[in-house]
């Protein structure tokens, strides 16, 4: 089977930190791999290690079947990510800052097309010639999907997305997910929240000091028994 | 994406308030800087014109008169201004602006603005040159300090490196667009100083002051885009945007403070100048080794006139065709000029190293290869003051020997006469040439060679320790 996303006993040691303790992990185009696990366990580092962000003290981490390290430019055709804190350019509005970082990305889109992404994810139409600057983190987080959106990518990174956001533009946001994952779109997922990642996810990875102690497909657990296992492994 | 990343900043930068109201204050002081420059040079150059014309026209109106009379009567040389100096005024405020030109002789250039004016203008003035050199480079630091700390700090950079693009674009692109910024407080009064100066009766436009407005527009270019890419790299190396800001308002200090003053007193102290008093006493001391024009008991006069007996083969001096006297000062004035142009060649000698060292130290600090590169290309600095000096004495020296040679054809008992009015309107007047462009240029090399060299080297290794410089 052909994965979009692998990564091989990928190992992040930090100066006073190991991070993460050789990591094997593979997602499939479509698929939704939700990462749970407390602060410190290793979601962020193993984002930054598939981004290219940081360099891995071993193993290997591919996207696409590149490996990263060799070719953290290439790779970034198949990647969007959307951060916890979508801040993005104050000075700049809704629709400028989606208009850069599509440029950035290859992309040059006529304004209603831009118009379009942002009113897609979920901003009121008003908005999109506001400054950012003006913007809640809702507000922002939307413009943050719609950057990724435009993108078409074919891996979303996600780092606690739904961090912050009320419960109508989360379930706003889940539902693109599903929407996504239809098209064929693969998900890397971070995020504390149980509940979504059973909502959202095919697959679920429970991450504790820097390891992947469980995998489960989420069809095979409810929530309650979700968040058993997950404190379970906490404790 | 550089393009992009450019104009995101450019437009960012424009709609940030503080950056408005500091570019605001910037730009005026530019202009005010501009328009007081343009009035200081128009009153300064009027009245140095007028008192030219006034000396020239009582020496060529004096009555008849005895040669030596008129060289001790003497003249002044009035230093004209450059074009360019409304920009940069240099050390013209502190040099003098006039020479009395007289026999026997060679005064130094007295009446300085700074002698004549009120204490402030030891301070420092509010020159074009001085908001470029030192407001404007503040004005870039608290424009670039955040580039990379604030996008790290908001995350924004991980989403900007997310997209495709390397650190090294991000650089650029920032670089970019700070400058455009940079450029739209600084053109202006650029603009409006080339207008006056292209536009105005009072300054002699040409090739030259083109070459070198354009050489002046360049190497500030040069000095804030360095300035620039230093912001911008600190800002990558350091891990907030407070330690960034301290790091280069640290430099700045450093740059434009304290090391300008530290190479000062350096070169003072390792080239020590002589004071006026040792240097007069000195030349006094040395010209009695000369022969006294004005004493006739004299042991060299006494030996050039026997010398001039023997020549014409007479027995006494009522015979001779010349007078001896006026032959007498002409030996004496060869030998007193001499004597007073080792010491000011030594003096000037003295100060050049003092410069020279100052230069050398724009290798270490792009402030110090700005201010002597910006003097030279305004006609301001020390090498072109010496210019004047040196043309001054050179029509002094030519004056009195002139006259003297009127005074030696006269004959014996030249002093009970006197030489008709019309001889002093038929010698020349002082006329001074400033100098060109290529006569400046070994003056301005090293502190160009400087500027170049910091600007590439920091292009090169700072945008290389950018690419390494942690994202996540």
């Amino acid at each position: 089977m052909t994965y979009i996303l692998e990564a091989k006993e990928l190992r992040k040691q930090y100066a006073d930190k190991l991070a993460l303790r050789g990591l094997n992990l593979q997602i499939a185009p479509g698929e939704v791999f939700c990462l749970l696990g407390q602060n410190g366990a290793g979601k962020s580092t193993t984002i930054n290690l598939f981004l290219g962000f940081v360099q891995p003290t071993a193993g290997a981490a591919f996207v696409n079947g590149l490996e990263v390290a060799t070719n953290p430019i290439k790779i970034k055709e198949y990647l969007a990510y959307i951060p916890e804190q979508v801040m993005l350019y104050p000075h700049l509005t809704g629709l400028e800052n989606l208009a850069l970082f599509s440029s950035l990305a290859g992309y040059k889109y006529p304004q209603w097309e831009l118009v379009q992404y942002l009113t897609d994810a979920g901003l009121p139409a008003e908005a999109v010639q506001r400054r950012v600057g003006t913007y809640s983190k809702g507000m922002r987080q939307k413009v943050g999907i719609a950057i990724a959106v435009a993108k078409h990518a074919k891996v979303l990174l996600l780092d606690e997305p739904t961090s912050g956001l009320d419960p109508k533009a989360s379930n706003e946001f889940s539902e693109l997910l599903r929407r996504l994952s239809g098209q064929g779109t693969a998900v890397l997922m971070a995020t504390h929240d149980i509940f979504r990642a059973k909502e959202v996810g095919t697959r679920v990875g429970i991450m504790r000091e820097g390891e992947l102690v469980d995998v489960r497909p989420t069809a095979t657990l409810n929530a309650q028994e979700l968040e058993q296992l997950y404190l379970t492994f906490m404790n | 994406m550089m393009h992009s990343i450019a104009q995101k900043e450019f437009i960012s930068t424009l709609r940030d308030r503080r950056f408005g109201v500091l570019s605001a204050l910037v730009l005026a002081l530019l202009l005010a800087a501009t328009l007081v420059g343009r009035a200081s040079y128009r009153t300064l150059q009027q009245e140095r014109q007028l008192a030219q014309a006034t000396v020239n026209e009582q020496f060529r109106n004096q009555p008849a008169r005895h040669p030596h009379r008129v060289a001790h009567y003497g003249s002044f040389a009035f230093r004209p201004k450059s074009g360019l100096s409304l920009l940069d005024a240099g050390v013209d405020s502190f040099t003098g602006s006039a020479v009395f030109l007289e026999a026997h002789q060679q005064n130094s250039v007295n009446f300085s603005p700074a002698q004549q004016s009120g204490s402030l203008i030891r301070f420092g003035e509010m020159t074009v040159a001085f908001v470029l050199q030192l407001l404007v480079p503040l004005l870039i630091i608290f424009l670039c300090f955040g580039a990379f700390t604030q996008e790290r700090e908001t995350g924004t950079l991980k989403l900007l490196l997310s997209q495709g693009v390397t650190i090294r674009q991000v650089a650029w692109g920032k670089i970019l667009g700070y400058s455009q910024a940079v450029a739209l407080v600084v053109a202006p009064a650029l603009a409006l100083a080339a207008v006056l100066l292209f536009t105005g009766e009072e300054f002699a436009s040409g090739v030259d002051l083109a070459a070198r407005l354009t050489l002046f527009v360049v190497s500030y270019a040069v000095y804030f885009f360095l300035f620039v890419v230093g912001a911008v790299v600190v800002s990558a190396g350091q891990s907030s945007s407070r330690a960034a800001l301290v790091t280069l308002l640290g430099f700045w200090i450093l740059s434009g403070i304290i090391l300008p003053k530290a190479t000062a007193n350096l070169g003072a102290s390792l080239y020590p100048t002589t004071t006026k008093a040792q240097m007069d006493a000195e030349v006094h001391e040395q010209a009695q080794h000369g022969l006294n024009g004005h004493d006739p008991q004299d042991k060299r006069a006494a030996a050039l006139k026997a010398d001039l007996l023997k020549k014409y083969g007479v027995d006494s001096e009522d015979k001779l065709p010349v007078s001896v006297a006026g032959l007498q000062m002409a030996a004496g004035e060869e030998y007193s000029t001499r004597v007073y142009q080792q010491h000011f060649a030594a003096l000037n000698a003295t100060y050049q190293r003092q410069n020279r060292l100052s230069d050398w130290a724009g290798l270490l600090n792009p402030y110090q290869a700005i201010r002597p590169l910006s003097m030279g290309l305004a006609g301001s600095d020390f090498a072109h003051y010496v210019h004047f000096q040196q043309a001054a004495e050179s029509y002094r020296y030519d004056l009195v020997q002139r006259l003297n040679g009127l005074q030696a054809s006269m004959g014996y008992g030249d002093k009970e006469r006197r030489l008709d009015a019309s001889t002093w309107r038929a010698v020349p007047v002082f006329m001074y040439q400033a100098p060109t462009l290529g006569w400046a240029w070994p003056h301005l090399f090293l502190p160009m060679a400087a500027l170049l060299l910091w600007a590439g080297l920091l292009s090169w290794i700072g945008l290389r320790l950018i690419a390494t410089t942690p994202v996540a």
